[in-house]
């Protein structure tokens, strides 16, 4: 799509000279921005960053983080992505129904999706007899920090993966089939590689909004330093005490999300096949 | 030899198909949404009929009576659909040898460098699909279904997204193709030009049925049906009836006019539908009347001509019509001229009675 931008550019500067549309536009991208920039405003004049960022305090929360968030990652990617498969091949009875609930977690507000999960795993929640009849306790550790973090993050994932598998002509895989390539290795060779710029930025997405996942993370698996505290809650406790910690947390998960996700844009525009026919 | 019979219900669309032809150029020819990629796609095993049986050479590759259903991947039929789905995410050499995958490093390398050289593709080996020509696509395509040795190679409307320019050369190099490679080819088209140029064998569709096959000339010269008969543009298909049957000759009534046709066990009164193509009807010259006996002349008016590169159209309604136009003719430009046509609308033509073909109605 070379001349994507060129098409519009001829309705578009009309409207776009007008001053009513540039004043809007500018206050828009400057409240946006502004308050990010406020925290790199506020955290780089300070001294100590280095050593803030070894206290056992960030040191745990961003062990925590990355652990969880990293095991979210690959749920997310092992389960998300038959699924998604399924979606975009519509060979999911109710494929509509789904495709709107499949939306509704990253709609919720979080404290309803932490509500959700304990009434599911929580000791009083529906598989809570079955989980306590086999001695595992899901809330306030780390796996219910993972859960949260999968149910609010997989949907992301899931919407890329579907709409990359989507673009994938499905001539190609039979085509793939006739050459005596089997579903799974057509998949591997053929769907996987065509769709991978899709996958890699819903994953992208899915693990950045894992990162940041807290709502749910607090009221599911609470705020134990060292076991389910993540880096946002260690933002909102240091909040309390210690600006400084809180600012240079922030500032890394600002930092981190938008190197992977504008990385991975720049790949993903190098990597267009276009089409040829 | 490919012998198919297969029933498969799509929502509200019914295919019951059933046709057979020895190898060649095999062309499924009718209108969109008539069954015909379809039926290639349960040919090639993406898609499983309700019932049925599919054999190829004699081999059953679907048979639904025994529960035989060789999957895809088994059945050795290459598959080239509309747009040649070229592997967009590899070279032209990794595309043809993508089926080859089984093969030693060394033997496959080899494989494609014979392939790429038969098609004569070796400059263009490192280059991506959409740096190709549409033409460089499709020796790509048929080289890619070959590498893996099919018994048998399915082409959806392979010309259908090409330039009529391009059109004709990509025919004759797919005919060759054929020939070099003495593999049998199933081509699903409606384009009649297409059926013309590479239908050794015909398997007419209509609406999930097949309702003619035969050799190329059976079809466009004799189909069985007015339907045929206007899916081959026979141009000509006159509504008639029988009149009288008169030993070797059938007269019949069309227009106020008798025509002889040869003999068919016909009742008096039948209708019938007479057809002979544009092509076949001759301009007789006022001085050659005598020239040998003569049946079925007809006296009329051009009433239109349409005018095109090679070839003219001409409207002729008959003496005594009240019609738009009776008759359709197409003539070349040079005859066109030569017989002064431009100045003498009134003309004589003949329908030879070994053109005229008789359909019952």
């Amino acid at each position: 799509m070379p001349n994507h931008g060129r098409r519009h550019s001829r309705f578009w500067p009309l409207a776009g000279r007008s001053i009513l549309w540039r004043v809007p536009a500018l206050v828009a991208v400057v409240f946006l921005i502004l308050p990010l920039l406020a925290i790199f405003l506020k955290v780089l004049p300070q001294g100590h960053l280095w050593h803030t960022l070894q206290e056992p305090f960030v040191t745990q929360a961003l062990r925590t983080s990355l652990i969880t968030s990293l095991s979210s990652l690959a749920l997310t990617a092992a389960f998300g992505t038959p699924l998604a498969y399924a979606l975009a091949r519509r060979r999911v009875p109710g494929a509509t129904l789904l495709d709107t609930l499949l939306d509704l977690p990253m709609m919720l507000p979080p404290t309803v999706a932490g509500v959700a999960l304990l009434m599911t795993f929580g000791r009083r929640g529906l598989l809570g007899p079955w989980l306590e009849a086999l001695g595992i306790q899901v809330v306030f550790t780390m796996v219910a920090v993972v859960l949260a973090q999968s149910f609010v993050s997989m949907p992301l994932y899931v919407r890329s993966a579907q709409a990359g598998f989507r673009g994938v002509d499905p001539e190609l895989e039979r085509v793939a089939y006739t050459l005596g390539y089997s579903g799974i290795r057509t998949f591997l060779r053929v769907t996987v590689p065509l769709a991978f710029p899709a996958l890699l930025s819903g994953a992208v997405m899915a693990w950045a909004r894992a990162l940041g996942e807290f709502g749910a993370t607090i009221m599911f698996a609470g705020n134990l330093t060292g076991r389910t505290q993540t880096m946002p809650l260690a933002i909102y406790i240091a909040m309390e005490s210690d600006l400084t910690t809180a600012l240079v947390l922030a500032t890394l998960l600002i930092i981190v999300p938008f190197g992977c996700l504008f990385a991975t844009r720049f790949f993903a525009r190098r990597r267009n096949y276009g089409t040829y026919a | 030899m490919l012998e198919v019979a297969l029933r498969k219900r799509l929502g509200d669309f019914q295919l019951d198909a059933t046709f057979a032809a020895p190898g060649g150029l095999i062309t499924l020819f009718g209108p969109s949404g008539s069954g015909k990629s379809l039926t290639l796609q349960t040919i090639a095993g993406t898609i499983e009929p309700d019932e049925g049986r599919i054999s190829l050479d004699g081999q059953p590759i679907f048979d639904s009576s025994s529960g035989l259903n060789l999957p895809a991947q088994k059945r050795r039929v290459g598959y080239v659909p509309q747009h040649y789905a070229l592997f967009p995410h590899l070279s032209v050499a990794d595309n043809i040898g993508f089926g080859l995958a089984r093969l030693a490093r060394e033997t496959r390398r080899q494989r494609v460098a014979e392939l790429l050289r038969n098609f004569d593709l070796e400059a263009l080996a490192e280059r991506r699909p959409r740096q190709l020509s549409g033409g460089q696509q499709q020796r790509v395509a048929l080289a890619r279904a070959l590498a893996v040795q099919p018994g048998l190679l399915l082409l959806d409307e392979p010309f259908a997204a090409l330039d009529a320019a391009l059109r004709g050369a990509l025919r004759q190099e797919l005919a060759q193709v054929q020939k070099r490679w003495n593999i049998s080819m199933l081509i699903v088209t409606h384009d009649l030009s297409d059926v013309y140029a590479l239908g050794q064998r015909v398997i007419v569709y209509d609406d999930g049925r097949v309702i003619q096959q035969g050799t190329r000339d059976e079809v466009f010269f004799h189909p069985t049906s007015q339907r045929v008969a206007e899916f081959v543009q026979t141009g000509n298909i006159l509504p008639a009836v029988v009149e009288r049957v008169d030993g070797e000759t059938l007269w019949l009534k069309w227009c106020g006019q008798l025509l002889a046709a040869d003999a068919r066990p016909l009742a008096i009164g039948t209708p019938v539908y007479v057809c002979i193509r544009p092509t076949q009807i001759l301009i007789v010259r006022p001085d050659r009347f005598a020239a040998r006996e003569r049946q079925n002349l007809l006296r009329g008016s051009i009433v239109h001509t349409d005018m095109q590169a090679e070839t003219y159209t001409l409207h002729l309604r008959l003496d005594n019509s009240t019609a738009a136009y009776d008759l359709e003719i197409v003539l070349p430009g040079y005859v066109y001229h030569r017989l002064a046509l431009q100045t003498t609308p009134n003309l004589v033509v003949e329908l030879s009675r070994e053109h005229l073909h008789v359909i019952p109605g």
